[in-house]
């Protein structure tokens, strides 16, 4: 058995006596995508939080690298390696697109060593193939909240990269986009997994489809079914809970 | 974005360049009022940064500005006595004071009030930054907690009439370092040093600002939360830039006294404070500039109009800082901007936005 990224073990959390995740057991393999998915309220988001240390679980581990983070602040964890795209554009709206990238790409963190003006040759290096990769390179003097909603995505997804991460968790990184942009983001995507590990969720069928990943169903804060797409089309039991409403609304809500 | 600057550069250096030659053309009583404006947009500048830049709203900065103002007071109150003691500590009672207090008499040393003009806003305001945004308290529980303590401060003072001279603050004093800042020369000293510690500041700023450390506190104004999974620890920032701001408040209210001629908790306490941010907010707090222009020109308007509507004024005032809220949120500054380059307004969000959104931030 290949050593895990990341191990998630008997995992709850509530809010107020609800239950959004209870006694879940997840895990991800280095370099590679995994997929969730299930319907609104499934606890997908709160796992995510859980894990960049945003919300504290109850019970349960969070192992990375053979350490439990479930315990650490934010800061801490994303140095670490882990990153978060959240699922409102979390951009640095009113700092041009170069200075988010700049500002994600910074290695020392700490204020007494961010009293210099310039950014060192390998920072500047990382920022152009950044903005090479998410297509951005005409558009990097703009100010951040001019660019269109597509782009914004692309931006954060480019931010949460030149943090370098080993971990990568995509909260919806198609919502609100066209067709085109949707295809252009599952292509950006399936580039990253050469050098990071990726965890996306979202439900919109045809975006995690192109995603080729194995797929991983949450239903009421519980793992319901793991497997590839097809076997988790088939099964009667996620077609009962989530595919099957599929047929009576939208999926791209 | 050059022309930007560019247009801030040169409004800049004509602004000091009139600044450094006002000595011949003002008169002696109007330069003093001028210094005493300039000494307050020193303060500015850090409302400025704490505020434009990294989103702090500090309703408190006359607590600062007090340590400062009344640093520089006492070791003046002293020179000006001599072996004696301060005709107010000469009349006490409840209680009687017959010898200068411990914590008075280091203050003879010009060097030693110097350093407290430094130090003690500084460590206030380290204390309390470290305190409140380690707990992570922002928007308007941070504005509310800065306003108390100001109030407090202010009711110390004014209870600790034999060791403070209390409401009446201290007053009666005339040189520094040997020099009579009530002579003419002295006077014309003064105004200049006082420039050009303005002049320092306000290019420290600029400086500040580019650095990589000041994108950070622009991006802790635009979402701290998201600055914190980018892994940044913000705290530290948001402590370095309000203790930077405090030590302004107190280098400010040190050259504001020595202008004055006088320190008392009316000008340091909950409606100076505010209204130090009200004229920042009027020149514009996105600007290091545009936070010294509203600190000067709104201090030199409100002296001439607050004396003749001395009840109207706080009504008059507050309407100001609505309307400029809601129309210019990028103040007086925003409007050059807007008139000479030619750029619409890019950010619909005024203070009364940001407000909300600090609050649901928090």
């Amino acid at each position: 058995m290949p050593e895990k990224l990341l191990q998630v073990e008997n995992l709850s959390v509530s809010f107020d006596g609800f239950k959004a995740l209870s006694n879940v057991y997840f895990s991800i393999d280095p370099l590679s995508i995994k997929v969730l998915i299930g319907p609104n309220g499934a606890g997908k988001s709160t796992l995510c939080d859980c894990i960049i240390g945003k919300v504290r679980a109850a019970e349960g581990k969070i192992i990375y690298k053979a350490k439990d983070i479930s315990r650490s602040p934010e800061y801490k964890i994303s140095q670490a390696g882990i990153c978060r795209k959240f699922q409102a554009p979390g951009i640095l709206e009113r700092l041009s697109v170069y200075d988010n990238l700049a500002i994600a790409s910074r290695e020392k963190r700490s204020w007494q060593q961010n009293l210099r003006l310039n950014l060192s040759k390998t920072e500047k290096e990382r920022i152009e193939e950044t903005l090479e990769l998410i297509g951005l390179e005409t558009r990097r003097d703009l100010q951040a909240s001019l660019l269109a909603h597509g782009e914004k995505q692309w931006l954060e997804i480019g931010m949460v990269v030149s943090q370098n991460p080993d971990l990568l968790l995509l909260d919806e990184p198609t919502a609100g986009m066209t067709a085109q942009e949707t295809a252009k983001t599952a292509e950006l995507i399936r580039k990253l997994v050469e050098k990071h590990t990726v965890l996306v969720i979202d439900h919109d069928m045809t975006f995690v489809e192109l995603l080729k990943a194995p797929v991983t169903v949450l239903h009421q804060g519980q793992i319901l079914k793991e497997g590839s797409m097809e076997e988790v089309r088939s099964d009667p039991e996620v077609i009962s809970v989530y595919l099957g409403r599929a047929h009576e609304e939208p999926m791209h809500a | 974005m050059s022309h930007k600057r560019l247009l801030g550069f040169s409004l800049a250096a004509l602004l000091f360049l009139a600044l450094f030659l006002a000595p011949s053309y003002l008169s002696a009583f109007k330069l003093s009022l001028l210094g005493r404006f300039l000494a307050l947009g020193i303060l500015g500048i850090g409302v400025s940064l704490i505020w434009g830049y990294t989103g702090i709203l500090s309703l408190g900065q006359g607590l600062f500005f007090a340590l400062g103002g009344y640093a520089v007071a006492m070791h003046m109150v002293l020179m000006q006595v001599g072996d004696k003691l301060p005709g107010f500590m000469a009349r006490s009672f409840k209680p009687r004071i017959t010898e200068l207090p411990w914590w008075w008499q280091p203050f003879e040393s010009p060097v030693f009030a110097t350093l407290m003009v430094f130090l003690l806003p500084a460590l206030a305001a380290a204390i309390i930054a470290l305190l409140v945004f380690w707990r992570r308290i922002s928007g308007v529980y941070f504005a509310l907690i800065t306003q108390a303590l100001v109030l407090a401060f202010t009711t110390l003072i004014v209870s600790q009439q034999s060791y403070t001279n209390g409401f009446n603050g201290l007053t009666n004093f005339s040189s520094i370092y040997g020099f009579d800042i009530n002579s003419e020369g002295g006077r014309r000293g003064l105004y200049l040093v006082t420039v050009a510690v303005l002049l320092f500041v306000w290019l420290l700023a600029q400086w500040l600002t580019r650095t990589h450390f000041g994108k950070v506190l622009v991006a802790i104004r635009d979402g701290e939360n998201r600055t914190r999974f980018l892994g940044y620890n913000t705290t530290p920032y948001k402590v370095a830039i309000f203790t930077l701001a405090g030590v302004l408040a107190g280098i400010s209210g040190a050259f504001f006294t020595m202008h004055a001629g006088i320190i008392s908790p009316k000008d340091v306490g909950i409606a100076p404070s505010i209204e130090m941010v009200v004229w920042v907010a009027i020149g514009g707090r996105e600007s290091i500039t545009g936070a010294v222009l509203g600190m000067v020109l709104g201090n030199l308007v409100a002296d001439s109009v607050s004396s003749q509507f001395p009840e109207s004024w706080p009504l008059l005032l507050g309407f100001l800082f609505v309307m400029v809220g809601m129309i210019l949120p990028k103040g007086l500054v925003g409007l050059l901007e807007r008139f000479w380059l030619h750029k619409p307004e890019q950010t619909k969000s005024s203070s009364l936005g940001s407000l909300k959104s600090e609050v649901s931030d928090a």
